[in-house]
């Protein structure tokens, strides 16, 4: 499975780091997560981490393949 | 302000406090920071509508504060619990926390520090995974008689993600009634069914929306960090960060460090950036060097003092640092005794950063961490950080120092430690790394890797001189534990011995608190040393441990080694021809076990085995069979020679009686192979064979399998005799008979059987009256422990006896009216009610008679004219002396025992 987590603000280099499995763009005041996800429990995972790092989520979508 | 800096102590990192007890059920040192209300910092703002708001908590069971890491739930709900004349139990939930066991063993620990429940009824949980239903009904039952209700607060709940976790507080919450208000602060929707407590308003909700910040209350949080704002700069500012807490509150942190506080609001308004993110990397700019690099540093920390912090940072400034951060309000909170953590959400963002400034240290800091742990006695972290530095040989090397290796085996924490060294991979080769994994091959009976892993380690002890080995007298003690279980599993006493010995000459060489600290080492041991010597049939011996072992300290810890103990202790009653006290201690045994909520059967189930054998003795066939399919648990104890071999004679003796003879021949072979043969073992395996030779008409066959065995069994004489009678070989039988050896140990099961013996002997040489005698002090003797099998088992020659005062009288209520025909069941109103361990009082059984009408509480509460509450109480006891924890079950129990 391809998700992309679109997340509120321009996130910064630094912190693009807590999510080493994904590539990250920075497009109009949000940033876009992407890559492969392997279950659900790993995107429950990042769902978990964007929380725990104040990231808000607007928007997250699975990609076709 | 009055600052709590005062009180740190840079040189104790230890946390003492008389107030309530530090350490709970898992020793755990920090269990002080977890069940106290967090402090408000200074600059915290009072919101006094979400405080009227929260009041509405006292009028519900349950209370949800939902919102963002930062949103200010947790200070919320700490400042208005502070204000409450309730009394408050608070508990942060923590990871580990996530195995029901773990769980409700800080939730009764948090509700004993604030008083409720106050009596012994509940214990706390002994396994990690599971929680007996009857545990929680006590406590629920203990909560709902109390006067004024408790208000527990669950902070940071979202870390319990075990949906059972959330059935249990469900059912604890719904039979607390009134005596319990929950107040769960999480990040995530609980699982709890919400929509119903919502629709019968029985639910206060506070969620992210209430939380947020107006633009009036920014207004007054800046001012209280020195910061003024016109409210439209606040609205902006609350607009920016929508009313989020930390975002304002680390916007305030930065606007303060810049030259033009408003002017820098104005452009943090205009950014685009993420702000949590933003503003952290800002605020941390702020910081000198040193700081930064120690809140990088300690970000690999739950929680940390200044000498961890130091031991992180190679430098000695990290009191008055952290003084300094705490002071000004930025990244860290104060937790009472000099000991700090980082708010979650900084530590995350922290450990971004620490990999980008630092690359490639993190492994290095889990390092140093340990390794100050480990100095000051942390070993639950010691072992956390130790393994997470991928170190085992250190964390191996820590468990072994503390004698903590019992723990693989029981309490609370194996679980977690067993799951810890799972990781471990095969390039750690350290002894102690070596003795880690042969306890998981033992406690998973893989003998032959656990016994090559164990003698690899023992031949390597002297080479271990690395800084991370352990105390040798504690790495002897651990290989020590190791070799009796090993011996255990072999069936061989000698090896046991040998370990025991050593064991007692190591333990005057290791520090005594270690000793006190972990009861389970020593009573494991001895449990499987009493075990080896009860499989080679020295019971005396055996007793004596295993008693010493069943009176160990140390409640959680040692509840499996306790029970095994005693459940090896009814075998032996049992073997020795003593039903009633082998009933009694495995009895005994499983309640013991139930206080603690292990899930039943745990442990090797002998004591299953031991009731069944029992059963049969007393031809309660159908209860037997239930016993032994209830032990019948494939994985447990298979290895386990004398669980092997109780299972065997229990099953054996069932199918006999059945008139199975074949398959009780098959089943009375334990198939174990042991070091040394076990007399009692063949001795039964023998009996049975026997008894099937004579059930296929195959008499001297029968009595030659019985010549084989040792003369020392008296079980086996007696039907040895009983062959000569039946043989007409009088004269032998009595000899045989009289050989035997009692040693004044012998109990009814076997002196009963004796006397038919002499009766049988006595009637065919036509003496009647010493027959009638003979029979008469038998079934004196029988009555007591209800022994029916050898009646029936006697043969035709016994009934016309039996059908004759005054033996009919003794034989009447239990055994007769109408002996049945040999191997045919007794009529079931012949037969008294089975044991019940205590007998129900009148009331008990007035309720018990309801629920059987399928009545509710509250309809038995009216029908008797008493209180919902006293229903419950009867109830409660009930269920206790009836071994059951659910109505149904009660009352199949009740209609089994005939109570009904």
């Amino acid at each position: 499975m391809r998700y992309e987590i679109r997340v509120e603000g321009h996130l910064s280099e630094t912190l693009a780091k807590a999510f080493p499995e994904l590539g990250h763009v920075v497009m109009s005041g949000q940033t876009v997560l992407f890559g492969p996800v392997v279950d659900e429990a790993h995107l429950y995972g990042l769902l978990a981490r964007c929380q725990s790092l104040g990231l808000r989520v607007v928007e997250m979508r699975q990609l076709p393949e | 302000m009055v600052s709590p800096v005062a009180e740190t102590d840079e040189n104790a990192p230890g946390l003492t406090g008389p107030t309530v007890p530090c350490t709970g059920p898992l020793g755990d040192p920090f269990l002080r920071t977890r069940i106290v209300l967090p402090t408000r910092p200074a600059t915290y703002l009072r919101r006094q509508r979400l405080v009227d708001h929260l009041d509405q908590a006292l009028r519900t069971p349950l209370t949800l504060l939902n919102g963002a890491a930062g949103a200010g739930k947790t200070l919320l709900a700490a400042d208005w619990a502070a204000g409450l004349r309730q009394p408050v139990a608070w508990l942060t939930v923590e990871v580990g926390d996530r195995r029901p066991g773990v769980f409700w063993a800080y939730v009764i620990q948090s509700l004993r520090a604030c008083g409720a429940p106050a009596s012994d009824a509940v214990e706390a949980p002994a396994d990690a995974t599971g929680v007996d239903q009857r545990l929680l009904a006590a406590l629920a039952a203990e909560l709902n008689d109390r006067d004024r209700p408790v208000v527990l607060v669950l902070d940071e709940y979202d870390r319990v993600t075990a949906p059972e976790v959330a059935e249990q507080l469900e059912f604890v919450l719904h039979h607390a009634g009134r005596g319990l208000r929950l107040v769960l602060v999480t990040r995530t929707e609980p699982l709890l069914p919400l929509h119903r407590y919502r629709a019968a308003d029985e639910l206060t909700e506070i969620r992210a929306a209430e939380l947020a910040f107006t633009p009036e209350e920014a207004a007054a949080l800046l001012e209280l960090h020195g910061l003024s704002l016109p409210v439209p700069a606040a609205r902006a500012l609350v607009d920016r960060t929508r009313g989020w807490a930390a975002g304002l509150r680390l916007s305030a942190l930065a606007a303060l460090e810049s030259a033009d506080p408003e002017l820098y609001l104005k452009e943090f308004e205009a950014d685009r950036s993420t702000v949590a993110d933003f503003l952290l990397a800002e605020v941390l700019k702020g910081q000198p060097e040193e700081t930064q690099d120690l809140l990088l540093r300690v970000s690999v920390l739950e929680r940390f003092c200044p000498g961890l912090a130091n031991a992180l940072t190679l430098r000695t400034d990290a009191g008055p640092i952290l003084a300094g951060l705490h002071r000004g309000n930025a990244f860290v909170e104060y937790l009472g005794h000099s000991w700090y953590q980082l708010h979650p959400l900084f530590g995350e963002i922290l450990r971004a950063h620490l990999r980008e400034r630092l690359p490639g240290l993190e492994p290095e800091l889990h390092r140093r961490a340990a390794r100050w742990l480990r100095r000051s006695g942390f070993l639950p972290e010691t072992l956390a950080h130790g393994a997470a530095a991928g170190d085992w040989d250190f964390a191996a090397g820590a468990l072994v120092d503390d004698l903590a290796i019992g723990q693989l085996f029981t309490g609370l924490r194996s679980g977690d430690l067993t799951d810890l060294f799972s990781r471990m991979g095969p390039e750690a080769r350290s002894p102690a790394t070596d003795l880690v994994r042969a306890a998981r091959d033992l406690s998973r009976y893989n003998l032959d890797r656990g016994l090559t892993r164990l003698r690899h380690a023992e031949e390597h002890l002297a080479d271990d001189a690395s800084e991370a080995a352990p105390e040798p007298a504690a790495v002897q003690l651990s290989c020590a534990l190791l070799e009796a279980l090993a011996a255990r599993l072999t069936g061989c006493p000698s090896q046991a011995e040998r370990a025991a010995e050593a064991a007692d000459e190591l333990r005057q060489e290791v520090p005594a608190h270690l000793l006190d600290k972990h009861p389970e080492l020593t009573a494991l041991l001895l449990t499987h040393l009493g075990s080896a010597r009860l499989w080679a049939g020295r019971f005396e011996d055996a007793r004596a441990a295993l008693t010493t072992a069943a009176g160990a300290p140390g409640g959680a810890s040692t509840v499996l080694p306790r029970e095994d103990s005693m459940e090896h202790l009814a075998l032996l009653d049992y073997l020795n021809g003593w039903p009633g006290r082998a009933e009694r201690k495995a009895l005994a045994a499983v309640s013991e076990a139930e206080r603690v909520g292990l899930p039943q059967p745990s442990g090797s189930g002998i004591g299953q085995l031991v009731l069944a054998a029992v059963a049969v003795d007393r031809h309660e066939l159908s209860r037997a069979q239930a016993l032994i399919d209830e032990a019948a648990r494939p994985s447990s104890g298979t290895r386990d020679p004398v669980t092997a071999a109780g299972r065997a004679l229990a099953t054996a003796r069932l199918l006999l009686v059945r008139g199975k003879a074949r398959a009780a021949v098959q089943a009375a072979d334990p198939a174990v192979s042991a070091v040394v043969a076990s007399p009692w073992a063949a001795g039964h395996e023998a009996l049975v064979t026997s008894a099937a030779h004579l059930a296929e008409g195959r008499p001297d066959e029968a009595a030659e399998v019985l010549q084989g065995v040792s003369g020392d069994q008296p079980a086996c004489a007696v039907e040895a005799a009983a062959i000569q009678v039946a043989a007409g070989r009088t004269g032998a039988a009595i000899d045989l008979l009289d050989s035997i050896r009692t040693g004044g140990r012998t109990g009814p099961a076997v002196t009963v059987r004796a006397a038919l013996v002499r009766a049988q002997a006595a009637e065919g040489s036509g003496d009647t009256a010493t027959a009638r005698r003979l029979v008469a002090q038998a079934l004196l003797d029988a009555r007591r422990e209800r022994l029916r099998r050898p009646f029936l088992d006697a043969g035709a020659w016994i009934r016309p006896l039996l059908a004759m005062p005054p033996l009919h009288e003794l034989a009447a209520g239990w055994l007769t009216p109408g002996l049945p025909r040999h191997g045919e069941q007794p009529r079931p109103e012949s037969l008294p009610p089975p044991l019940v361990a205590v007998e129900l009082s009148g009331r008990e059984r007035d309720v018990l008679e309801r629920l059987a009408r399928m009545m509710s509480t509250e309809e038995v509460a009216a029908d008797l004219y008493v209180s919902v509450n006293t229903v419950k109480t009867h109830l409660k006891s009930v269920y206790r002396k009836l071994a059951v924890n659910r109505r149904g079950d009660a009352v199949r129990r009740a209609r089994d025992l005939r109570l009904l």
